[in-house]
Formats: C-alpha cells, structure tokens, sequence
C-alpha cells in the first residue's frame, strides 16, 4: 500500500491560493513573477517570448530534451492533454511538474495505483454534520495542470473517470456538473504496457490524449550535467513560474487564431485517413485524432514564430499525435511493426500539398 | 489439368482463325475448324488427365484430330464411322491432295470444295494442337504465337490486301487474353504472397483523389494486371512503332516484295537464267510456240521475264508484288512505261503454245501488251509488263496479246534527254563490288559518245563487231561477277546471257537505265504471217530506257550462224541507216560531238547524265542493290536527331512558358484565402504565389533534371534544406534556393502572398541551378541539357492518362471470363 485514498499522500497540493506564499513569487508576484505581463501574449511575437520562457524554465530542469519539451509546450497550447511514456527514471514527473510549475496555476499530482478509485479523481460529495448537508469536496480533478502519475497502474474502472473530464472539460458528481476552469491540461505519464503491474489504456482514453511523447534516455553529457544539477537540490525546487494562466489562456487564443491552409487541412485529412487504410493497422486515427493533428500543428506553427501551419508541422507532430491511437494488426504485431514505424512511413510517402498543375 | 488454359488456348486458335477468312468463299469452313479445335482441345485434356509425358500430348491431340477428321470427311470407309480404317486413310489423302491442286487451281478466295474443307480444318486443328501443347502443356503462351501468326501469314502471302485490321485485332485480342490467362496461372501457382508489404502506390496516398472502382485484388491479379498493361503497351508499340520509323520501301526484313504495299506474295519460278541455258543447248529441236502476227514489220521478240536487278553476280528479277488487282480478266494493261513521243503501232499476236511445254508461268508476249486474252488467273507485273501467273502453266493454251510496238528513230532516242527518278533510281543501281576495270572499259568503248543513244549503239557495236567476242554456247552460264570480268576481259567468248548481261550493266555503268530481257527471238516463218519458235531461240537481250520512247531493245548478242541464228538488231540501234526519217545526229563518232545541239555537253561526260543529275542526287552506283537509295536513311537519321531533341526542345518550352505567364503583372491577391481545397491557387489567375510557383516548379525541375532525388513527401523548406546539405551548397546558392522555397512556402500556405518579384526569383533559379550543374557529374550534366528528365516525366504523366484507360480496358478484357462465368 504505497498510497493512500485521500489528502497529500496522493496528491501534491498547490492550489492557487497558496501559491502567492511561495518564494519568488511572492508579494510582487504579479509584477515580476510570472515576468513579462508587460508584454501580453496577444500576437504572435509575445507568444514566442512567453513560450520561450517556459521552455527556458522547463529545460533548466531536464536537460537535453528539447524535442520533448517543445512538444509538451505545443499541447499546453492547442489546449490538449499529454501522455509521457517511458521507462521509469528518466524524468517524465519531472517534466510533468517543471511545466506545471512553469506556469503560475494551479496544480494537482495524482499517483495512480490499482486500488484509486474514480471519486478519489473526481471528487465526493460528503456529508456535511454541521450544515447537515452534502458537500461537495472536489478532487485533484479541479486544477489547471493535472499530473497524473503512472497513471496505467490505476484500473481501467479510474482511468475512465478521467474521460470525461479530458474531453468536456467537466466533471459530474451525484448529478451535478462542475465546470473545469481553463487552462486545464492533463499530463500524464505512464510506464511502457509491457511493464509489470499495469493496465494499457483503453483506446477511448488514449484516444483523448493530444500528443504521446517519450522522453528517452538522454545523452552522456546531458546525464553528466544532470548529475551535477541535482547534486545539491533538486532544480525543480528552484523553479518559478515565468507565465500566469492568463497568459496561457491567451497564448491559447492566438493560437486559435492561426491560419492553416485548405490544402495544409487536406493533407492532415489525408494522413489519418491514410492510417485508416493501412493494411498493418486495425484501428486508425480517430476523426478527434485529425482535430488535435490541426491543433496542435497551429501550435507548433506559432511556437516557430510562423502565423501559417507548415506540411512540416504535421510531419513533425504526425507520431506523437497519431501512433498512440492506432492498433497494429497481429500480424504486424507478429513482425514487431510498431504504430510509429507506420506513421513515420505514411509521413514518408505521403506528398506533401502542392498546387495543382 | 489447366482446363482454363486450355479454353484460352482454343479460344485463341480459333480467333486467330478468324484470320483465314480471305483464303475461302463461304463461311463453312469455320465450323468445320471450331470442331478441329475442340478435338484438339479434348486430345490434349485426355493426355494432361492421365499424367501423360509432355511428347505424348500432341500426339493425342493429333489422334483426337484424326478422329474428327475421319468421322467427319471419311465416315463411310471408316470403322464405326470414325475409327480411322486403311480405306479412310487413303480417302482422306485423297481429299487432301484434292485439295491441294484446287488450291493452286484456284486464286483466293478459293471455293469450298471438299478437299479445301479437310485442308483448312486439318491445318486449323493442326495448329491447335501445336499451340495447346505449347501454351498449356509446356506453358510457353508466348511462344505459342508462332503457330498462331502462321496462320496470319497465309492469306497475308496469298492476298495483296492481306488480312484486314478487325480479323487481326480479333487475333491480337485472343492472343493477348491467352499470355494474361498464363501470367494469371503462373503468379497463382506461387500461392499466397508471402510479404505482406504493399507497395507505395497501393495504398491510398494519392491525396484527396482515391482512385475510383479501387478493387482489392490478390497480390497474383496486381501482377497480371502489370503483365497485362506490359502486354498492351508492347502491342502498342508494335504495331504503332512501324509507322512511325521511316524505313526502307522493300522493308527492314527485305519482305514487302517490290515496295508495293504489304501482303505480297513472292512467285517463284525456277532461275530464268538458268533454264534458258537448258533450252538454248538442249539436243532436240522441240517447238515451244506457234504464233501468227499481223506486223507489217516483222514480229519483235517475244518476251517472258524482265530482269531489274543485278546483285553483283547475276541478275533477277526484283520480287514480284501480286494481289487479285493485278488480274488481266480482259482489261486494258498499265500503259508501257516511258512511251510517249516514239511512233508506235498497234501488233496483235496469236499465240499457240505447245501442249508439252511444263512449268511455264511467265507468258511469253510482244513488248509492250496492252491487252492479253488468256483463260485461267495470269496477272500482270505494272511496272515490267510481264504477265505471269500464280498457279496456272501456258503449256497447250492459246491467247491473243494486243501489244503496241514502239518504232523510234534514232533522233527521238538521241533526243530523249533526263529519266524519271523512280526509274533512275530502280534501274541505273549498281553494286560498289563492280571492277574498276569494267568502269573504265564502259567508259573507253563509249568515248566520245554523246548521248545515251550513241553510247548504246557503239556498246551494240563493241560487241556484236568490234569488240572481238564470240558466240559460244559452250561456256557456263555467268555465276559469279568474276565471271562477266572474264567475259569482257579476257574470254570475250559467251553466248546470249553473257552479252545481254554486259550490255545492261555497262549501260548503267554509264547511266543508261537498263535491264535484261528474257523470252524468246522472233523463230522462224514456216508461212506467211505465220512463225515458230524453238526452244533454241530462246534469248537475252538487254532493254535500255529513253524518256519518250520507254524500254528499248538492243542486241548485243552476235547474229547470224555464227550466232544467235534468229536474233534481229533492231533498226534504230544501227549506226548507220539512221531510220531513214531524219538524218541521224547521232553518228558515233567524235566529229559529232561538235553537233549544235550538244554545244554545251563536254566530249567526256555523257549530258545525258548531267541531265538527270538533277533528279538523281545520290549516285546509284554507291548503292548496294537495286533500287537503294540513300535519302530515307538521311531522313531516317535527321528524324531520329529530331526525336532525341524533343525532350530539349521540351524542357526549354515549359520553362519559357512558366515565366511567360508572369509577364502579366500579378494581381494583388493577397490575404484572400483559396477558394479551392487542393491548389491553394487557382490554375491560370497570376497572383503573388504565381512567380513562386514558377520558379519553384523551375527549381524542382532542374533537380530532376540533375538526377538529384525529389521526394513528393518534402515540403519546400524540406526539400531546399535536404538539397542544401545533399550538395553542400555554398553561401550564395543556399540563399537561392532558401529564398525560392520560402517564397513558394508562403504561396502555398500561408494568408499572406510572398512579394518576391519574379525576376529576382528568377535569378534565384539560374543561381541554383548553376549550383546543381556544378556539383554533379559531367554526365548528368549533359543528360540535364540533352535530355532533361523532367520533360521526360511531363510526357509520361500526359501518356499516363491513356494508358491508365488502355490499362482499365485491358482489366475489363480480362475480368469478361469471370463476368461470363457468373451469369
């Protein structure tokens, strides 16, 4: 029994509220703390500036990885929810809560385990003896960030209660619906299925996750600098938020704003459509699949400076997007043929949009 | 078993025996050939059942062929009515040697007589076996052709006209299904594919257009389907490359007879030259023909063959073109070539011909008939006059010939100045090999000649007085050219060939048109009007072409008991008498040169020649054989330069027309999104993006053209930095190409049209591709400048179409069994 059922065994409170008494962030918080108010994210350029910030405060804390954290910037971004998939120790938490902390929000650590049960997520209603009355208690659920740790070792029965949440941005308890606040991202990170003591997703919740990464072993000298890094204390501790959720909320605006071409549209259309056909694969990407394929390719886009989505975007954002929502058939499964290989191939063959002619 | 390959293989002998129609009249004979085909079928199916030996299999087809045949042409002599018995043997030998006399009887198309009937179904049914033993038994379908095409080759030889383009196309078609049944058999032999990876065109990557009616085929169907497209695409081009190449009239194989169109059909006789030996030597004096002539002047040779081409060794007669066109049937034959302005009159000749008189196909007649009256299927050659036939002999068969004879003066021939140039070229070729000495002795004995007259004449002269030959039956006939060198040279002893030879090739030495004539001389008067001729006055002689008068006979041949004892000179060829009409400007002799109506003509070089030299400009001495001419092979050459310039040619239009098209001024556009899904921009409106596109296409080009790899998967800053790092740009040209690939980028996706101007996007595009020059090879440099690969893709993907409809067709060809099957 590693965790238990309620209070801070399970989650890692930093409700909003005690967020101001942090150090650094104190006091003058608004004025320098998530830095650069100053310099709204409303265009394009204070979007770069606000995203390179917390790229910067994200790599302080893993070093070598800029792929991966660029990619769990984008779907901060295109309002999306992130899987890290990995073997354990090489820092998926540890990205989940430098990006959580990057930000001035609120944000809430669930530690999945087999015996969590869906209210431990959501939340309960108790009964309240003073006010006789049920009170609704809510759950690691309400936050901006959520970090869900290892979250396929819960059952499947938990891991669902999070469906809704992820996709309507909402929670019912007994009937009644609680809106989620915005910014509202889950981060979740999970060992690889093969790992002993894990539940694989259900597909319906793969299916909502924007973006899978892997974080991969990093490099000799990114592990030698590492080693030095968290000699002393963990960096993590030293993390300030440089951006305010306002500011990702605009962020998020002008993304939505991005231009994305008929045939840069087309071509994403045609890539999902693409894994639908493939021979090897039993189950293609969903139609909510080509939607966070776009939406996450505005982002990229925009992280690059670029109010225009590239064929590029997609190609980059095609396997994280896009491999961990197909099913391989079992006789690519029986030639180890992994989702990724296909994506990346279909990426390959695929022509890119050119104008007729 | 391959019951399937089986159906195709008979389905395909009897399509192809579609093909036989020209040769009969009526239509029987098809059903009887369906039943041969089906007999042939079941034999090789009985042996296949029983696991016989390959050898076996045609030998049961032949037995289940035999049975057919027997039960159906000799049923009473047979046991049973269709167990082959001794006697149903010999009556089908019998039938079949009916047959065969029938057919060269008859002209095609032939009447269905019995024995024609057994013929065309036992070949038909023959040809089935062969092709069930190749096709399915040896699984060869390829092969399989060759009996098949044999069948072609019959009518085709038979009939001018040859077979017509539906029968072929039927064969083609059954041809083509039997090579698809066999690749569809073979691949399906191999079972199922092993790999599942599919190739990158089966999957539905084509973009926003998945190919419509897509089926899901075995792997085996994909690859009949490409057998099939390789198939159609190789008769395609067959049939389609022939007409295209310009070649040599006679044919790249030599067939095509005398250039006269297809389908000809060759009529061999024995050697003329060869025969006429034997008659002129032969002991007894036996008679050939009789004849009575109502010409006042005495009658003229008679004449069989013309011989048009000296080979070097001997001569002969070019390949005879003949089709059911070339019939006399009492029609007024082509006018005698070249006779325009000579006197003529009008000879009509009776003719007689022995009863024991064999194998004569060439009928002997006056020069030149104008019309001949003779029973049986002779036609005429056009361009000779002779009248032969395919399957007839004039032995004991009497006919009338009209003839015109022409009587020219020595002045028309001496006037007669140029020829036409089918003539020139047809008749004055002679073969590089001829000694030098022969040149130069046809030029001495004709000094001082100044026409092509006076030259004949002194030629005649050389060798009937002056020249010190003799007549002499004795020597061998002229093998070989060495021979004739001999003759002129040192023997000087010949008879009739060997003159008529000489004469005719001295003549074209000097360019004087000729050919040697055979048949015979005029006989002898046994009363009056009436004549005889022997077979020893069988003869040569050589005929020489002058414009107004046409084909003119000379004798060179010494006369006389000491000669050819019935051979006439003829008057005009006579130095001396000149015709009696008008004084005869032709006089060999060097003071006549000085003539006035030659003033201009040098005493050397005949005028005549320089008279044709207009419209003969290529010597014919340097051609090979008769009637070769250099000028299809400079044009041949200048067509094949051309088609390898096409692709440049190609290249350089597209460029110029993608920058023409932003010569308009472009149109601002910008910030208005794309009203279409796919292009981004819509085709033919110049806006911003145009010159991006332009030059970006440009760009894509020159790589291709530089063989560096495109991948459609690129995007443009993909594709300009995988170059850049592939070719280690330098600063400049990396530039370039970044430029021109984020120009193109923002034309194609972003809100806001790029505002490059053209001309520096222009530079841009020189700049790289200078860029891609320098850094390939010097081959792929030329072959980027020669032959542009792009262009080469341009012409494919405009091709493509056509062949996807030809591909779609050929599918649909092939599924008809299936659909067939399931009804």
């Amino acid at each position: 029994m590693a965790v238990g059922t309620h209070g801070e065994s399970f989650m890692e409170t930093d409700p909003p509220a005690s967020r101001p008494a942090r150090p650094g962030s104190a006091g003058g918080g608004r004025a320098e703390g998530p830095a650069g108010r100053e310099d709204s994210g409303r265009d394009l350029a204070g979007l770069a500036r606000i995203a390179d910030r917390i790229r910067g405060a994200v790599e302080s804390v893993i070093e070598g990885k800029p792929k991966a954290v660029r990619l769990a910037l984008t779907v901060l971004l295109a309002e999306g929810h992130l899987l890290i998939e990995d073997v354990p120790g090489v820092g998926k938490t540890m990205l989940a809560k430098a990006l959580a902390r990057s930000v001035d929000c609120s944000v809430r650590r669930v530690q999945f385990t087999p015996d969590l049960l869906p209210s431990d997520i959501t939340g309960v209603s108790a009964y309240n003896q003073e006010l006789r009355e049920f009170e609704f208690k809510p759950g690691p659920v309400f936050a901006n960030i959520v970090v869900g740790d290892e979250i396929n070792r819960a059952s499947p029965k938990t891991q669902s209660a999070l469906l809704e949440c992820m996709e309507e941005r909402q929670v019912t308890v007994d009937g009644t619906t609680y809106a989620l606040e915005p910014p509202f991202m889950v981060i979740s990170t999970q060992n690889p299925v093969e790992m002993e003591g894990t539940y694989p997703l259900p597909e319906a919740q793969r299916d909502r996750f924007t973006a899978r990464i892997s974080m991969g072993y990093p490099s000799p000298a990114a592990e030698l600098e590492m080693l030095d890094a968290h000699g002393g204390s963990s960096p993590l501790d030293r993390l300030t938020p440089v951006a305010h959720a306002s500011d990702v909320r605009e962020l998020i605006e002008v993304v939505r704003r991005q231009h994305v071409a008929a045939s840069v549209r087309q071509y994403a259309i045609d890539l999902v459509t693409a894994t639908r056909k493939h021979p090897e694969l039993r189950l293609g990407a969903s139609p909510r699949a080509t939607l966070h394929l776009v939406r996450a390719a505005r982002a990229y886009a925009a992280l690059d400076e670029r109010d225009y989505v590239l064929p590029d975007d997609v190609q980059e954002l095609a396997v994280p997007v896009l491999a961990h929502r197909l099913l391989p058939t079992a006789e690519a499964q029986v030639e180890r043929r992994r989702p990724e290989q296909v994506v990346a191939e279909l990426v390959r063959r695929l022509p890119v949009p050119a104008p007729g002619k | 078993m391959r019951i399937r390959m089986t159906i195709v293989a008979a389905v395909a002998t009897l399509a192809c025996s579609v093909g036989l129609y020209p040769l009969f009249a009526g239509g029987r004979w098809f059903w009887t050939g369906t039943a041969a085909v089906l007999a042939a079928a079941c034999g090789g199916l009985v042996s296949r059942r029983l696991r016989l030996p390959a050898v076996l299999d045609p030998l049961f087809g032949l037995a289940a062929l035999l049975l057919y045949l027997t039960a159906a042409y000799a049923a009473g002599e047979a046991w049973l009515g269709f167990v082959p018995s001794p006697g149903s043997l010999s009556h089908l030998v019998d039938l079949a040697g009916d047959g065969w006399s029938a057919a060269n009887r008859y002209a095609a198309p032939v009447p269905l007589v019995s024995g024609i009937g057994f013929l065309a179904a036992a070949g038909i049914g023959v040809v089935a076996v062969l092709v069930d033993l190749l096709a399915v038994r040896l699984r060869r379908a390829a092969p399989a052709g060759l009996p098949l095409l044999a069948m072609y080759s019959v009518p085709a030889a038979v009939r001018q006209d040859g077979v017509g383009w539906p029968a072929f196309a039927i064969g083609a078609v059954a041809f083509l299904a039997l090579l698809m049944a066999d690749a569809r058999e073979q691949v399906g032999g191999w079972g199922r594919a092993v790999t599942v990876h599919r190739h990158g065109e089966e999957l539905p990557l084509a973009g926003a257009e998945p190919p419509s009616g897509q089926r899901v085929r075995a792997d085996g169907g994909r690859r009949a389907a490409s057998g099939r497209r390789i198939a159609l695409g190789s008769v395609a081009i067959a049939v389609l490359l022939p007409l295209a190449v310009p070649i040599h009239p006679r044919g790249v194989f030599g067939m095509g007879g005398g250039g006269r169109g297809r389908g000809d059909q060759t009529v061999t006789t024995p050697d003329p030259l060869v025969s006429l030996k034997r008659e002129l030597t032969r002991l007894d004096d036996s008679v050939v023909l009789t004849y009575r002539t109502d010409d006042p002047d005495g009658p003229d040779y008679l004449r069989l063959y013309a011989l048009d081409r000296f080979d070097g060794d001997r001569w002969t007669y070019s390949r005879l073109s003949s089709s059911a066109a070339d019939r006399l049937s009492g029609r007024t034959l082509p006018p005698p070539p070249g006779l325009s302005i000579a006197p003529v009159h009008e000879v009509t000749t009776r003719v007689k011909v022995s009863g024991e008189v064999r194998d004569m196909t060439f009928l002997p007649v006056p020069y030149a008939p104008t019309r001949v009256s003779i029973k049986g299927d002779w036609r005429v050659h056009r361009q000779s006059l002779m009248i032969y036939s395919l399957s007839d002999s004039a032995g004991g068969r009497s006919y009338t010939v009209t003839s015109l004879r022409a009587d020219p003066t020595a002045a028309d021939l001496s006037a007669a100045v140029g020829y036409p140039a089918d003539v020139v070229s047809h008749y004055t070729a002679v073969p590089k090999n001829i000694p030098p000495q022969i040149r130069a002795l046809a030029q001495n004995v004709t000094a001082g000649a100044a026409t092509a007259r006076a030259q004949a004449v002194k030629l005649q002269r050389w060798f009937t007085l002056t020249g010190g030959f003799t007549y002499d039956l004795s020597t061998p006939a002229p093998q070989r050219g060495n021979d004739l060198v001999d003759f002129l040279l040192r023997s000087k002893r010949g008879y009739c060939e060997q003159f008529a030879a000489s004469m005719a090739l001295m003549a074209r030495i000097l360019g004087i048109p000729s050919r040697v004539a055979m048949g015979y001389t005029s006989g002898t008067q046994t009363q009056p009007g009436t004549w005889v001729v022997r077979s020893r006055d069988a003869h040569a002689w050589p005929e020489l072409y002058f414009e107004g008068s046409g084909w003119v006979r000379f004798e060179p041949t010494p006369s006389g008991a000491a000669g050819q004892g019935t051979a006439v000179t003829p008057a005009y060829s006579r130095p001396a008498d000149g015709g009696g009409r008008q004084g005869d400007d032709a006089l060999p002799t060097p003071a006549a040169t000085s003539g006035p109506d030659r003033s201009s003509a040098s005493p050397q070089a005949a005028p005549h020649r320089n008279d044709t030299g207009a419209q003969n400009g290529l010597t014919p001495e340097d051609s090979g054989d008769g009637g070769w001419s250099a000028a299809p092979w400079i044009a041949g050459g200048v067509l094949v330069l051309l088609l390898l310039a096409v692709p440049m040619v190609l290249r350089a239009l597209t460029r110029r027309r993608r920058w023409a098209v932003l010569s308009t001024p472009p149109q601002g556009r910008g910030g208005s999104s794309p009203p279409d899904v796919r292009g981004g921009v819509p085709d033919g409106v110049p806006d911003g993006g145009g010159a991006a596109h332009a030059a970006w296409r440009e760009m894509r080009a020159d790589a291709l053209d530089h063989g560096l790899e495109w991948r459609p998967s690129d995007s443009p800053r993909a594709a300009a930095r995988r170059l850049g790092e592939l070719l280690e740009l330098d600063e400049v040209p990396a530039e370039a190409l970044g430029r021109i690939a984020r120009a193109e980028e923002l034309a194609r996706y972003a809100r806001t049209r790029p505002a490059d101007p053209p001309e520096l996007l222009r530079a841009d595009v020189r700049t790289v591709r200078a860029a891609f020059a320098a850094s390939v090879g010097r081959r792929a440099r030329w072959r980027a400048r020669v032959f542009p690969p792009s262009a080469m893709a341009q012409a494919r993907s405009a091709l493509r179409g056509t062949g996807l409809r030809a591909a779609d067709l050929a599918d649909r060809l092939n599924d008809l069994p299936n659909r067939v099957r399931r009804r």
